[in-house]
């Protein structure tokens, strides 16, 4: 089985090709926002490589939010584009539950957290110990200080992955002494952990067609009184 | 903060061409003024300033325009209909921010002052005459 995955949802772009038991390629650009130029050039040079026609992919794989309005779009265009012309399912990963596969040896919380901009950002939590993950909530959008409090309560070791990481460790670190920064390897979007998500999503026929994949915006609920306020928060 | 009394249309567009050479990448700018003021005739005279042959128009109806020059992209953006994060989100407008090559010229900025970068060059445009103008340009991250 062979499963090409793809995110653009933030400053990255990143495209993987894999199976069951490998991850054969992967292509990550981490330099801003191109994507739409970027990801099918990327797409094409990864098969080429990896000597893989589009015609032997089983699966097409794709966050499909929370993320960028205009990354959102470019992702999941491309991916139903390539789904619908070849015919085959498509498989919708929570960009933040891709994010937790980027540190799969860490015993812990992985509290993924992508940059909402109004000092918020889109977060889930995890807990990962003995070789198991289990999610601890839904994705949602949540202010710095709200999140704070919420990681205060917990006891073990927490890492923080995603592009609002380092925002988060700067603001965290002094109060948190049990909080981690993942190195720069792990901390964003990659395509590879999208299609291992991806690879239990199929394994519980979680399998959609090319038409029913959409993003999934979160709604910002402070952002809105942040907007006509007086310059000038963290934009 | 620069202050520039303009005469016409003509002069407030070289008024802003003459800006429009300290401009860099990144670089975002709002304005604040009433209807028919001239934010749109500025614009144009940033456009030539930054080597852009493309005709400008108001960015009313598409809420952002889209002008490439020597390396640099002019977005021109029209905020007054956007009323929330939501619209503001789904213009793409955060997205834009964070191009590398980008110069934001924002119409309206009122609307959504709360999310402007710290950097934002205020360009202040008021009527004092039929065709007189008052165009205070603020440094970048000077206050209004």
């Amino acid at each position: 089985m062979k499963i090409l995955a793809m995110d653009t949802t933030a400053k990255a772009a990143s495209v993987s090709l894999l199976t069951e038991e490998k991850v054969l390629a992967e292509y990550s650009v981490n330099v801003g926002l191109t994507h739409s130029q970027t990801i099918m050039p990327m797409c094409e040079s990864l098969l080429q490589q990896a000597g893989c026609p589009v015609s032997e992919i089983d699966y097409f794989a794709v966050s499909n939010g929370p993320g960028s309005f205009t990354g959102l779009r470019i992702g999941i265009a491309a991916v139903k584009g390539l789904a619908y012309a070849s015919s085959k399912p498509c498989v919708a990963v929570s960009t933040l539950d891709a994010l937790s596969y980027n540190v799969p040896d860490f015993n812990g919380i992985i509290c993924c957290v992508m940059d909402a901009r109004c000092q918020q950002v889109y977060n889930a939590l995890y807990l990962q110990e003995n070789g198991g993950r289990r999610k601890k909530g839904p994705d949602r959008a949540i202010s710095f200080t709200d999140l704070l409090e919420e990681l205060k309560k917990e006891e073990k070791a927490i890492i923080l992955v995603g592009d609002g990481a380092l925002l988060c460790y700067n603001e965290y670190k002094a109060v948190l002494p049990n909080l981690v920064l993942s190195g720069p390897a792990s901390r964003y979007q990659r395509a590879s952990s999208v299609g291992l998500a991806a690879l239990e999503k199929i394994a519980s026929g979680e399998i959609i067609s090319a038409g029913a994949l959409v993003p999934e915006y979160l709604r910002l609920p402070q952002a809105q009184r942040e907007l006509i306020k007086k310059r000038r928060l963290n934009p | 903060m620069k202050l520039y009394h303009s005469h016409s249309t003509k002069e407030t567009e070289q008024i802003a061409a003459d800006f429009a050479e300290n401009l860099r990448a990144g670089d975002v700018i709002a304005y604040t003024g009433d209807l028919g003021a001239g934010k749109t005739a500025f614009t144009r005279g940033l456009a030539k300033g930054l080597g852009i042959t493309e005709e400008v128009s108001s960015p009313t109806f598409a809420l952002v325009h889209e002008y490439r020059g020597n390396g640099l992209v002019l977005y021109h953006f029209d905020m007054y209909r956007i009323s929330g994060f939501d619209d503001l989100y789904s213009t793409g407008f955060f997205d834009y921010l964070d191009e590398p090559d980008a110069i934001l010229a924002i119409e309206w900025s009122e609307n959504i002052d709360g999310v402007l970068p710290p950097e934002t060059i205020t360009v202040s445009i008021s009527s004092t005459g039929e065709n007189d103008r008052k165009i205070q340009i603020f440094d970048r991250g000077e206050s209004a």
